[in-house]
């Protein structure tokens, strides 16, 4: 029975994953079909379509929230998050100090270190709550807001398949039940100096991957304002190629430069720093038992995440 | 001045507005509304956005019309020529193509000036409050990782210094190792600390929502429907009105499950700020002007293409646009009637705890 | 001991441990063994014993975060208020148990005053009329009307743990529990808290159970001694005077009496008097003999003329002027915010003074780099957990050094430090894993492994037991010896009687005096108990005091039976108490 609730919800929230990340996906290449598919209706729609996409991209995150949220994060994860988030925000105040290129961030690096040691899940609500602290605090709240938190989030939560993913691929798991993506990525006693160097050298691939993406997926908000569909690209002969070469001269134009700095800054940041934070936070998860709840626990059900025997 | 959430509410309508129309007349006006509800509105403790509205317009507005301007070749109003051999720009270059790329430009200045009065009006405390009870745990979140910016700041202060006491230089990226890391590990530390203590007070509470699977399946529900809805509405416009419909019942779903999930959630709050008649008005208005903006789609529409002409003014629109103004007519009425606004300064709160 | 009509006369008790026994998850060895006592309501109790003994485990046992929050086995039992906390978690216990921590700094999720108030009432869904009621009653219990608006982060350390205070109150606990609420703090706004706290038991009958390292201050009004032994795991409880009579642990007043054997135990200054009123001491000795036994001769080693320095506008050393020989131990104190720890900052580089001169061996000290200074100056700051991130300890040691570059050639050799430290047995343990006084020593380790010729060393025992304390002036006498000057900032006053060879005061941005320990003890602030129990003895120590009254002869085989005559009222027929002055029953100071 317990197994069977388990295995249920773990097909809900994996599909919670799937159309998720599809409504973002295609909030993201809208753009570039609608012109081509839909020719008439683009131009008397394409004023809506940065609300609706806004007001989608969003239901995406609230669900996400939902679910990963829900009622069941302890005390010790709602601090942890907000510790972290905090030390975050004060780490990128500091970068403003220094002369940095444009665009490098150095919140990324800690999303994926700490998605990487704390599970996906963790990984995810820390991304989606530093971006909302850092637009809070400066006064960027936005529409664009929505993509960004959901962008962050996603870089925290794949740092943290990256986890079990390694585990699985280094050790068969054997008895444990492995739940990508939403695991708390249980710690094996092996944290052999090969591995650790791996998964640093693969979070920095995704780091570089996540900076570019980030921006990508931010400027599809602007898009529509700096080229939307108009009637100009239905002249005979423009198909998806020409929108999307359109798209990515706006997108070299305006933020590639930017998106490169902060790729190249995350990978920085990870390659330098990764190793000893990852150490650290290992360290400290090991010294207070720390495991994020999973799903299906009730919040205030210490006793169990305490692993108390009366 | 008025509840956060009715500041969204307003930001979101001009949102609305200034995405609905390319007309340039009816965007000035919304520009003009911005820019007079960000004067007369009072700071509240809000942060101001380190651009100015103004600023952002300086670039904004040149690069997307220049964008336009080089990328589109299409418009009858030729300016001058490029040669064909460029990869985008080659082609004419056409006044059309320009006034597009300059009303966008416009466009986007006026969605950042109303997130920017936003920012502006709402203090941070209010905005985490905006939270809904499903979300409560990410409110607390948000509040400790505020409470806990100053008291890190200070810890990073002191751990340079406690590092150069020991010989320690920062020259290069890797140097910011020391620092870091004991920030992060004693921030951790400390929020072991205040978990236990957050415990102690109480939090936590076991909910009783006893299917927790029986909501994520609805939750899946919701986000089919969204996106099947979506994709009919995007490419098959023969089935618009199902596709809305479809839309509309796929964020009803997940907004029950949100709200399932708030009923959860044993909390009352401190400070509930009560609605006011200014509330109710601002939402009125934008009202007004959500209703013009979603209804009226040729009244707004315009296109400079193929040839650039006047664009049309109508004055219901307009009219209906200035909805977006009773924040700032409220906010004058409320000084004109009360010449002492009572700001609880910390004074008169000290003297008011002495009586 | 006191007779209390209407107290201690329940048949239920409040607090009922019934064979408790505690095991943290991964050890061994239980943490609490086969603990059995009773509170009754309205009792103020306080639970003593060294660090590591168990009090804060057996305070966590009361509201159920032992074992909800730690996880570890329990067995036995604990009823508070009617309710199982070990089995109902604290949750539900936080209505009766109100719990206040150790660290001002981590116990806030709001940021004003009065919202934190509200938090644990939010959560627990009072209505919000209710909610106002309460929140106003916890601010006005704790003095806290005038801060209601402010912004947490704005408020100094006492007051900070007043509103956790308050915020516990809001709840109407019927037990309120604090686990070492003044440790972090200086000693007046320990003294405001404590006070507070005494006011809240005896105006309000809130029954409190406090654990303290600072047992002098709260003593004689409390109902109950608690004493965790870390060495039997046994737990003595009872009346203070009868639980103080049988351990080590105790303030230096109630050392020396049980020393002389005075009887019954005095636990105010006052209370002590009487006895010592009876007693003839003999006139202060010269302080140069006291100074001889410790500092070493020698002119000045560093010298710090005409200081000023100004912050923002408002002008913080205005004139500052000190000397500090070799092998001395000068001792700084003053009021918060005179500029302690800016003189420090100075010293070391951090901050550059506006003008005056710093000079160590006849070298100007001002304009170096922190970098360079701190080969001969060793800083320890008032956090010393900010400099530790290697994961050894030994580790520790060789990142300073290899800052300097004498990672080949250390001045000192570093498996030679750790010995003296008292480290050696935990080189390859992670630091942060080791108790606080173990971590401030692998601090020390860090920044005095270049040997440096001056040590400056700020606030140092704060939240250190007796036991660490001595340790600490054991370290610092050994490198007295090797000719370091050691410039010590601290409030505490057994400190500076025990290991000060001078005393320097700072207000007002100058020194105001600077003495050797012994003149400054007729000042009633900064005497210590002894000094205040013997007026014009020039004792500063229960070692002092016991040596002056045994070359007396007088009075230290027993109490003089005046004496007990003028505290109990009755004439006693025991005659010459029992002798009870062995140098093993000297407690720690």
């Amino acid at each position: 029975m317990m197994t069977q609730r388990l295995t249920s919800r773990r097909l809900t929230s994996a599909a919670i994953y799937l159309l998720s990340g599809a409504l973002g996906l295609v909030a993201f290449i809208y753009p570039f079909f609608v012109p081509v598919v839909a020719p008439d209706r683009a131009w008397a729609h394409g004023q809506d379509a940065p609300l609706l996409t806004a007001a989608l991209v969003g239901f995406s995150v609230l669900a996400l929230m939902v679910e990963l949220q829900g009622r069941s994060l302890s005390a010790k994860t709602v601090a942890m998050l907000g510790v972290l988030v905090a030390v975050t925000s004060v780490l990128r105040f500091l970068e403003t100090a220094f002369p940095m290129p444009g665009g490098f961030s150095p919140i990324f690096a800690p999303i994926m270190i700490a998605g990487y040691v704390f599970g996906g899940r963790f990984g995810f609500l820390m991304g989606t709550f530093t971006l909302l602290a850092s637009a809070l605090i400066t006064g960027g709240v936005g529409p664009w807001l929505p993509y960004q938190m959901y962008t962050a989030g996603w870089a925290g939560l794949t740092a943290g398949w990256l986890r079990s993913l390694a585990s699985a691929v280094r050790r068969p798991r054997s008895g444990r039940v492995s739940r990508p993506g939403v695991g708390a990525g249980h710690l094996s006693e092996d944290c052999g100096q090969a591995r650790t160097r791996w998964s640093i050298l693969t979070l920095c691939i995704f780091g570089f991957i996540w900076g570019l993406l980030y921006g990508a997926i931010v400027n599809v908000y602007f898009w529509p304002f700096a080229g939307g569909p108009a009637e100009q690209t239905w002249a005979p002969g423009i198909g998806l190629g020409e929108t999307l070469a359109r798209y990515a001269a706006f997108y070299v134009v305006t933020s590639l430069a930017w998106d490169l700095a902060r790729a190249v800054g995350n990978v920085a940041l990870i390659l330098l720093l990764g190793a000893p934070m990852v150490k650290a936070l290992e360290r400290f998860r090991r010294r207070f038992n720390f495991e994020v709840g999973d799903i299906g626990q009730r919040a205030g059900s210490t006793q169990e995440e305490a692993g108390i025997r009366v | 001045m008025f509840d956060a959430r009715v500041w969204l509410i307003w930001a979101l309508t001009t949102l609305a507005a200034a995405s609905s129309t390319r007309n340039p007349l009816y965007i000035i006006v919304l520009l003009l509304i911005t820019t007079v509800v960000s004067a007369t509105c009072p700071e509240g403790e809000g942060r101001r956005a380190p651009l100015s509205p103004l600023r952002f317009a300086t670039f904004a507005v040149p690069l997307s019309t220049v964008f336009n301007a080089l990328t589109v070749h299409f418009g009858d109003t030729a300016l001058f020529r490029l040669p064909h051999w460029l990869p985008l720009m080659g082609g004419t270059i056409t006044l059309e193509a320009m006034s597009f790329g300059a009303v966008n430009g416009l466009t986007l200045t006026v969605i950042f000036s109303a997130f920017s009065v936003f920012n502006q009006v709402t203090p941070v405390r209010d905005l985490i409050k905006l939270a809904p009870r499903a979300f409560h745990e990410g409110g607390v979140v948000l509040s400790i990782a505020l409470t806990f910016i100053p008291q890190t700041a200070r810890s990073l202060n002191r751990i340079r210094d406690a590092q150069a006491v020991r010989g320690h230089r920062v020259r290069g990226v890797r140097d910011w190792v020391p620092i870091v890391v004991p920030l992060l590990v004693s921030g951790l530390e400390r929020a072991m600390g205040l978990a236990e203590a957050m415990v102690a007070r109480g939090y936590g509470a076991v909910s009783n929502e006893a299917q927790p699977v029986r909501s994520a399946g609805v939750l899946v529900l919701g986000l089919l429907a969204l996106l099947g809805g979506w994709l009919a509405y995007l490419f098959r416009p023969a089935w618009q009105t199902g596709a809305v419909g479809t839309m509309i019942v796929g964020a009803a779903l997940v907004g029950v499950v949100v709200w399932l999930t708030g009923r959860g959630v044993r909390h009352t709050v401190y400070r509930a700020r009560h609605w006011t008649l200014g509330d109710s008005l601002v939402l009125a208005g934008c009202a007004v002007t959500l209703s013009i903006a979603l209804t009226q789609p040729t009244a707004l529409q315009y296109s400079p293409y193929p040839r650039l002409e006047l664009p049309p003014f109508a004055p219901f629109v307009g009219l209906g646009m200035l909805g977006l103004l009773v924040p700032a007519v409220v906010t004058m009425g409320h000084e004109a009637t009360a010449p002492q606004p009572a700001k609880p300064t910390g004074q008169q709160a000290h003297l008011k705890a002495d009586h | 001991m006191r007779s209390h009509p209407g107290r201690g006369s329940r048949q239920h008790p409040l607090v009922l441990f019934d064979h408790l026994t505690y095991t943290f998850p991964g050890s061994s060895v239980p943490a609490l063994d086969d603990v059995s006592m009773e509170f009754q309501e309205g009792e103020f109790v306080l639970v003593a014993g060294a660090s590591g003994a168990g009090k804060s485990t057996l305070l966590r046992c009361l509201n159920g975060l032992v074992p909800h929050f730690t996880g570890g086995l329990v067995r036995g039992e604990v009823c508070v208020a009617g309710r199982y906390p070990v089995v109902e978690g604290p949750h539900n216990l936080s209505r009766y148990v109100g719990f206040v921590f150790q660290d001002p700094e981590a116990q806030f999720v709001v940021d004003r005053v009065e919202d934190e108030i509200a938090f644990a009432l939010e959560n627990a869904a009072v209505s919000p009329a209710e909610m106002r009621l309460r929140v106003e009653e916890a601010l006005h219990l704790c003095d806290l009307a005038p801060l209601r608006n402010r912004r947490v982060d704005t408020l100094s350390g006492g007051e900070k743990q007043k509103v956790a205070i308050a915020a516990a109150l809001a709840m109407r606990p019927r037990i309120l529990a604090l686990d070492e609420p003044t440790s972090q703090l200086d000693p007046q706004s320990a003294e405001d808290i404590l006070q507070g706290l005494v006011r809240l038991n005896q105006e309000l009958g809130v029954t409190i159970v406090l654990a303290e390292h600072r047992l002098e201050r709260v003593l004689p009004y409390v109902d109950r001694l608690v004493y965790l032994s870390s060495s039997d795991r046994g737990v003595l409880s009872g009346p203070a005077r009868r639980v103080l009579s049988e351990i080590d642990l105790s303030p230096p007043l109630v050392a020396l009496a049980k020393a002389i054997g005075w009887d019954p135990l005095p636990l105010t200054v006052k209370e002590g008097r009487r006895f010592a009123a009876q007693i003839p001491y003999p006139s202060p000795r010269s302080s140069g003999q006291d100074a001889g036994l410790r500092a070493a001769s020698g002119d000045a080693q560093v010298e710090i003329r005409n200081l000023h320095f100004a912050y923002n506008g408002r002008p913080v050393l205005q004139g500052v002027d000190l000397q500090i020989a070799r092998g001395e131990l000068v001792a700084l104190m003053g009021r918060n915010g005179s500029g302690k720890t800016t003189l420090l900052r100075c010293l070391v580089g951090l901050v550059r003074p506006d003008s005056g001169k710093i000079e160590m061996r006849g070298e100007s000290l001002i304009g170096r780099d922190t970098v360079d200074i701190c080969q001969d100056v060793g800083y320890l700051p008032q956090e010393p957990d900010d400099l530790l991130f290697a994961d050894t300890v030994g580790e520790e040691l060789d990142i300073t050094l290899r800052n300097h570059g004498l990672h080949g050639r250390p001045p000192i050799s570093p498996d030679e430090l750790l010995v003296r430290l008292s480290l050696e047995d935990v080189k390859e343990r992670y630091p942060r894993d080791l108790s606080a006084g173990q971590r401030q020593r692998v601090a020390l380790g860090a920044v005095t492994v270049t040997r440096p010729d001056l040590l400056l060393l700020d606030e140092p025992t704060r939240g250190l037991d007796y036991r660490a304390k001595l340790e600490l002036v054991r370290l610092l006498r050994e490198w007295q010896a090797e000719g370091a000057s050691i410039l010590l900032v601290t409030h505490d006053v057994e400190l500076v009687a025990q290991a000060a060879d001078r005393v320097a005061l700072l207000s007002q941005g100058e020194i105001i005096a600077n003495e050797p320990p012994g003149l400054l003890t007729s000042s009633p602030v900064f005497a210590p108990q002894v000094a205040r129990l013997f007026p014009g003895s020039g004792w500063l120590t229960v070692d002092d005091a016991l040596e002056g009254l045994g070359s007396q002869g007088a009075g230290i085989s027993g109490s003089s039976p005046d004496a007990r005559r003028a505290l109990t009222g009755d004439c006693d027929s025991e005659g010459v108490g029992q002798p009870r002055a062995s140098s093993s029953e000297r407690g720690g100071t």
